[in-house]
């Protein structure tokens, strides 16, 4: 009883440090934000016989005393580029891939492992809730190594910053300066919080501890959230620059600069891809593992483990694209050229890239979903209708990806006797683009609810009447989503862009609506057989690596998209890039570029596995307590 | 049932002779006309018959005693959609669609005969006897493929390598990023802000719903709107400026940009590319009206540098016409396409 209470104290004592050290930097930052911000302005005033100098913010339109240096006018020379006989922007581009990938990892992992602790910790079901906690453990476990890396990985960035691109840098923590003291701190926060969380694990693993415990997964998560909110504000404040007057001078007020125009659009944007991302990287793992696996109980548990790390991942892969397209309505109202040159110009055979790897993830998941109905008996009676899911989603993709401009020679130029194929260069344009992509999601829906009802009979007296409603509600959302997308067309584009909110509100009403009804319909139904859990062909493992595989690329992809479209600005309109490579690459080039940032990601990850794999042998019995023996029986895990 | 999946088998045969005639060239590609204004759907809509009558010509077979084994049925349906796309369309689809579709395609059937391991095992029945050889016909099979397939990818090698007389693909930009603002006359425009000045209501003040209310309808036809006709001499205000920017349209555009503004006038097809087609609804339908005024002033000369190659030969015609007219003939193209500018609101 003691002993029990001595370890509540010590739990909550844990906590509380867990919050101090969240509130940790916000403390320490207040003063010196004060400082930050009153200081130059107070000296500027002495020296000028309180004559201070006021300017206008580029965004906000608002007034405000000039507090900082102008953005230094560089030229291409070794005081503002220094360099090595390499282009120092593929070298910075390298840093900052590899620091984005592992830092999106670690940032999405433990957000895995507070929604799987979470289910562990509310499933009545003891064994499951055994193998939920086990699992989490697991995740958290792969992301320890990977946040030692990621720091690592944020060093090298940092001096690549600072030996290559000193002007710049200068200019960007001269303005940004509070903002990155916070940031350091909420890294030692984070650091504090993720080890306390990590090793506090056994010794809170029942009852009330267990729930602080999950509550420390929740701070862990909030500074993480807060650390990459920090980070976007950077990488906005050069896409969109506010909070400075045309010269880049500061003006004092660092709310402006953090909370530019695009600032939520990218953190929407990035929370979401960190978790589909994080999914996909662990269902990967799951998949190696299950590849590799030599016995009928591993191969189960990481069927299991694949199973679950895919459906947390393409949860947040479904609203993805919405956020994706929100980011790009902000991008087109911030300013209008930088919008065409994404999406119509310089940069569009990019998006057309772009559309193939989404087509790809949903695919892939879709083709996972229907591997999946092989472990369960009376799946069979859904697996004769895939091909009607096949050619909706085949339609769905062909027009996704269609470019607008194609790539031709000058003689099937001539032969279509025009820029745009009559035909064709109809689906190149918004209106058809969001048809395609809403009518591959929703498929994407409808194949996870035959998955869920794979091995099932709902057994609710309506049971007829609901299967009816939900084929006509099926139905009835593929019409919508495709008359709006031919009903565009004849629509200003004003309102043709205002039509995606009926068509994402449609697939979304499949998500919920027809996942609710489902569950309702098959709560207490009648079982077919259990799920076979690791009789699953080595196919769906392959669907599983690709899923993983294409979104590293897809955000490889983005991230240089997002990056480009800077054009030859540092800070976009404010501080020009005066060096050898302001130029935008090849479509080639960038390709390849992401390929090789790709590979050394999966190769890196490979390592971090293998340095996991190292700890679970020391460690024979913890890790083997969780694992099922037997074929296990998630019953309500989907 | 039965009778549905024989009318599906029906259709399937029927699209297959028509598709065979297309192939050997004995019925056009027009004989099914694609219907202007409805193409995009028509498409998807005939492809989706094709499926439903394959289903249904797999079945009544199937039912017949003669089921067709599920690799040729997957090989041949991909071999169907290839040829449907190089003798069906027209015009001609460029290869580089032709090969996308192709691919995606590919793995559409892969994703189908692998969707379940019965449908797999059956699929990949065939490859797996012809690799075991197990059989005399069998084995002579695998011994043409130990020769045929080296042949093949040295074929398709010595292709791709092979030097090419024929102009090099280009990736070209058809709608740079406009500037922030431009300057034409002596006057500064920012893009983002400006209007036409004569896209006005009866009160003469700027009103885009009341010129959307009176451009042509779209589609076939192009018809005038009751009581719209710029050519009407008692019409004054958007009206009369339509009819104006008409004039100029026809006394200096219409050359190149076509009567129909399809870019297909007198002089098009001396041009590679050809003059935009601004009936296209990828063209002026997707851009605000201030960057059609930018491309008029400037010209093909003063395209920005993502513009590369430059590949248009459109004077600048702000040394020909004044802003006015410049404004005019924007406001007269899209009354004529029945198109609304893009606006931001």
């Amino acid at each position: 009883m003691g002993l029990l209470a001595g370890k509540r104290v010590f739990s909550i004592m844990a906590l509380c440090m867990m919050v101090g050290l969240l509130l940790l930097p916000i403390v320490v930052a207040l003063p010196s934000l004060a400082i930050g911000e009153e200081a130059p302005a107070g000296d500027a005033a002495k020296k000028d016989g309180d004559k201070v100098e006021k300017g206008r913010d580029v965004y906000y339109k608002t007034e405000g005393i000039v507090v900082g240096a102008p953005a230094p006018k560089t030229v291409d020379g070794p005081r503002d580029y220094p360099r090595y006989n390499f282009e120092s922007r593929v070298l910075l581009w390298f840093a900052n891939q590899q620091h984005l990938y592992y830092g999106s990892f670690v940032l999405a992992v433990p957000i895995f492992c507070m929604i799987i602790e979470f289910m562990g910790v509310v499933t009545k079901d003891k064994a499951l809730a055994k193998r939920y906690d086990q699992l989490a453990y697991d995740f958290i476990k792969i992301s320890l190594t990977a946040y030692s890396l990621t720091a690592i990985l944020g060093g090298i960035l940092i001096f690549t910053f600072l030996t290559l691109y000193p002007a710049f840098f200068s200019y960007l923590s001269g303005i940004f300066r509070p903002v990155m003291h916070i940031y350091a701190l909420m890294f030692v926060a984070e650091s504090g919080t993720l080890y306390i969380y990590y090793y506090g694990w056994d010794k809170m693993k029942e009852g009330f501890l267990k729930w602080i415990h999950l509550s420390m997964s929740v701070i862990l998560n909030i500074i993480g959230t807060l650390l990459m909110f920090l980070a976007n504000s950077w990488i906005g404040f050069m896409m969109s620059p506010a909070g400075v007057d045309e010269q880049g001078r500061y003006l004092g007020n660092i709310w402006h600069v953090i909370h530019t125009a695009l600032w939520n659009p990218l953190n929407l944007h990035r929370i979401l891809g960190n978790m589909a991302f994080g999914g996909g990287v662990v269902a990967a793992y799951a998949a190696y593992k299950f590849l590799a696996s030599k016995t009928d109980e591993d191969r189960a548990h990481y069927d299991w483990m694949g199973y679950i790390a895919m459906a947390l991942g393409v949860a947040f892969l479904i609203p993805l694209p919405f956020a994706g397209y929100w980011l790009m309505r902000e991008v087109y109202a911030y300013r209008q050229q930088m919008g065409i040159t994404l999406m119509g110009g310089l940069l569009a055979w990019l998006f057309i890239i772009q559309a193939t790897m989404i087509g790809i993830l949903f695919l892939s998941t879709n083709y996972y979903l229907w591997q999946a109905m092989g472990r369960m008996r009376g799946a069979e009676k859904y697996q004769r209708y895939i091909k009607y899911l096949v050619f909706i989603l085949a339609c769905g993709y062909m027009v996704f990806i269609t470019p607008h401009t194609m790539v031709m020679t000058p003689a099937e130029l001539k032969a279509m006797g025009g820029q745009q194929h009559p035909v064709l260069g109809n689906y190149g344009v918004m209106s058809a683009k969001n048809g395609g992509i809403n009518v591959i999601i929703t498929t994407t829906v409808l194949s996870f609810v035959w998955y869920m009802r794979g091995n099932k009979v709902s057994t609710v007296s309506w049971a007829k009447f609901g299967n009816i409603f939900m084929g006509i509600f099926f139905g009835a959302a593929y019409f919508n989503i495709i008359f709006l997308a031919i009903y565009g067309y004849y629509i200003p584009a004003n309102v043709r862009v205002g039509l995606s909110v009926p068509q994402v509100a449609t697939t979304l009403s499949c998500l919920f609506f027809m996942f609710a009804l489902n569950s309702v319909m098959m709560k207490g139904a009648k079982q077919l057989g259990p799920i076979e859990w690791g009789k699953i062909s080595a196919r769906s493992q392959y669907a599983l690596i690709m899923l993983a595989t294409a979104f590293t690329w897809m955000m490889g992809l983005m991230g240089y998209i997002r990056s480009s479209v800077r054009l030859f600005w540092h800070v976009n309109e404010i501080m020009r890039d005066n060096s050898p490579w302001a130029y935008t690459h090849t479509v080639g080039f960038a390709a390849n570029m992401i390929s090789f940032n790709v590979l050394f990601f999966w190769i890196t990850i490979l390592f971090v596995f293998w340095l996991g794999s190292l700890g679970a042998k020391k460690v024979p019995v913890e890790s083997k307590a969780g694992i099922p023996s037997g074929v296990p029986q998630p019953a309500a895990s989907h | 049932m039965k009778a549905l999946m024989s009318l599906g088998a029906l259709i399937g045969v029927a699209g297959l002779l028509l598709l065979g005639g297309m192939v050997l060239d004995v019925v056009p590609s027009t004989y099914i006309r694609l219907v202007e204004g409805y193409m995009p759907i028509q498409m998807l809509l005939e492809v989706a018959c094709y499926v439903i009558g394959f289903t249904g010509l797999s079945y009544t077979l199937n039912a017949m005693g003669m089921a067709i084994p599920r690799f040729w049925q997957g090989i041949g349906f991909w071999v169907f959609f290839l040829l449907y796309l190089k003798y069906r369309m027209y015009p001609p689809i460029p290869f580089s669609v032709r090969a996308m579709y192709g691919t995606v395609s590919l793995v559409a059937v892969f994703m189908w005969v692998s969707a379940s391991e019965e449908d797999w095992q059956k699929f990949k029945q065939p490859i797996m006897n012809v690799l075991d050889a197990q059989t005399g016909g069998n084995r002579i099979l695998r011994y043409l493929y130990l020769v045929l397939l080296p042949i093949l990818i040295g074929g398709f090698s010595f292709n791709a390598m092979m030097p090419k007389s024929e102009e090099p693909i280009e990736l070209r930009t058809v709608h740079p990023a406009p500037p922030a603002s431009t300057k034409v006359h002596g006057k500064t425009y920012t893009l983002q802000t400006s209007q036409n000045p004569y896209r006005v209501n009866p009160e003469g003040k700027y009103d885009q719903e009341f010129s959307n209310a009176n451009i042509v309808e779209q589609g076939m036809g192009r018809l005038m709107k009751p009581n719209a006709n710029p050519w009407d001499d008692k019409n004054q205000g958007y009206l009369k400026y339509v009819r104006e920017g008409g004039e100029i349209f026809f006394q200096n555009c219409h050359f190149c940009h076509g009567d129909n503004l399809n870019g297909r006038g007198l002089h098009a097809f001396a041009f590679n590319p050809i003059p935009a087609n601004f009936t296209d609804p990828g063209t002026i339908a997707q851009l605000q009206e201030t960057f059609i005024f930018w491309r008029v002033s400037k010209g093909g000369i003063g395209l920005p540098n993502e513009g590369f190659p430059w590949a248009s030969v459109m004077p600048p015609w702000e040394q020909h016409l004044t802003v006015d007219e410049i404004w005019k003939v924007v406001l007269f193209e899209y009354w004529h396409t029945g198109y609304y500018p893009r606006t931001w609101d």
